[in-house]
């Protein structure tokens, strides 16, 4: 098994995915995870690449809510960043389908859709030998889809909905994956505090095979993710 | 040093720099691509969303890949497999993150194979994909949940 095959297209599962594992012991108020509108003005590329992630994320928020408005409004946002990382005109394409299957109320198409956009995205900063945002944006989605499955585990803790939370593995995947980007970008500040915290992250879902996260060790994840968000949510001054 | 030498230094310096584009599919690995599609198509008329990611490579006969994915507890999985050719049999096997193997449901067909299971621990699996039969073949990895 330690040959296996690892790659972010197969072994990063999207927020979807945990969300759809969430909606099935409870009934989450997705509205209730809603952001306000997003700040376009970051200071550097890695911090645009995570937001862009984080974005996604809100959208697949929205196809749980079935927030056709809400959908098409993150739709945009994704462009709109997208664009300023100087990601392909393809996006644009994705941008209208995602408005279309929003209109028509498609929801599980608009899941496929949402990935596929984040896909492009990723395939675009490879050909612009941006190789190393590609993690980044990967890793935005996680956190803030993490943030919101933490968010409603933490409010209703009970331990089946905890072991929704327990992924070690892909924790250790990401964090390893950041480990080999360039040094410079290793040496961006917000990099750095993203490392840091998610070796914190690790080790609190670190949990053995068949346990789930205590109530303790969901909020100690819930406060260090919320940080985390903050952190990266940041505007530029 | 001999300029022959400088000359593939230069070259394979560029080469680093300038950043290699992203491999293009081979006719082979797309028609492995639509096969497995085909397959997963098949389990979104039950309400499976098929992931866009995927992994498409070359297997030789009696060669084994094995793939790691992360899964959630309370979601059902549907791990699709499609071959270039009517390759005759396709064994796709689930391990547990502990290396345990998994009871899946299974579904066989010439040049395409399917494992299903729902999953109760969340964490890391393992899908072994093994080429039993036939020649060496293009195959395409693809999965849906619900």
């Amino acid at each position: 098994m330690a040959q296996a095959i690892k790659t972010d297209d197969i072994s990063i599962p999207t927020p979807g995915e945990s969300f759809s594992a969430l909606a099935k012991p409870t009934k989450p108020d997705w509205t209730a995870s809603f952001r306000g509108p997003m700040a376009m003005n970051y200071k550097t590329r890695a911090q645009i690449a995570l937001n862009l992630g984080g974005l996604i994320a809100d959208g697949f928020i929205a196809v749980e809510a079935q927030d056709s408005q809400q959908v098409k409004n993150i739709g945009g946002d994704i462009l709109k960043m997208a664009k300023s990382l100087g990601v392909s005109a393809n996006i644009l394409a994705r941008g209208n389908s995602i408005n279309q299957f929003a209109e028509n109320d498609e929801w599980p198409a608009l899941q496929e859709e949402l990935e596929a956009t984040q896909n492009e995205v990723k395939a675009s900063m490879q050909s612009h030998r941006d190789q190393d945002l590609v993690i980044l944006v990967s890793l935005g989605g996680w956190i803030r889809g993490t943030q919101v499955v933490a968010n409603v585990v933490a409010k209703n803790y009970d331990a089946k909905l905890a072991q929704v939370l327990r992924q070690p593995e892909l924790v250790k995947f990401i964090h390893a994956k950041l480990n080999q980007v360039s040094p410079e970008l290793q040496n961006d500040p917000l990099v750095k505090t993203v490392d840091q915290k998610l070796q914190t992250v690790e080790t609190i879902l670190s949990t053995p095979f068949g346990k789930s996260p205590s109530a303790d060790e969901v909020k100690q994840l819930q406060a260090a993710i919320n940080q985390l968000m903050q952190e990266i949510q940041k505007k530029a001054s | 040093m001999k300029p022959a030498a400088a000359k593939l230094i230069l070259i394979l310096w560029c080469v680093c720099a300038l950043g290699l584009p992203a491999r293009a599919e081979t006719d082979q690995e797309v028609a492995a691509r639509a096969t497995a599609l085909d397959v997963a198509g098949a389990f979104s008329n039950d309400g499976f969303k098929i992931r866009d990611g995927h992994w498409v490579g070359t297997i030789a006969p009696n060669e084994s890949k094995t793939f790691a994915v992360n899964l959630y507890s309370g979601n059902q999985y549907w791990f699709s497999i499609g071959a270039s050719q009517p390759v005759k049999r396709i064994a796709v096997d689930v391990f547990d993150e502990t290396g345990a193997p998994v009871t899946t449901e299974k579904y066989h067909a010439d040049g395409k194979a399917a494992a299903g299971l729902s999953v109760a621990n969340s964490g890391q699996y393992f899908v072994r994909v093994r080429l039993e039969e036939g020649a060496p073949a293009a195959i395409c990895f693809v999965y849906s949940y619900k």
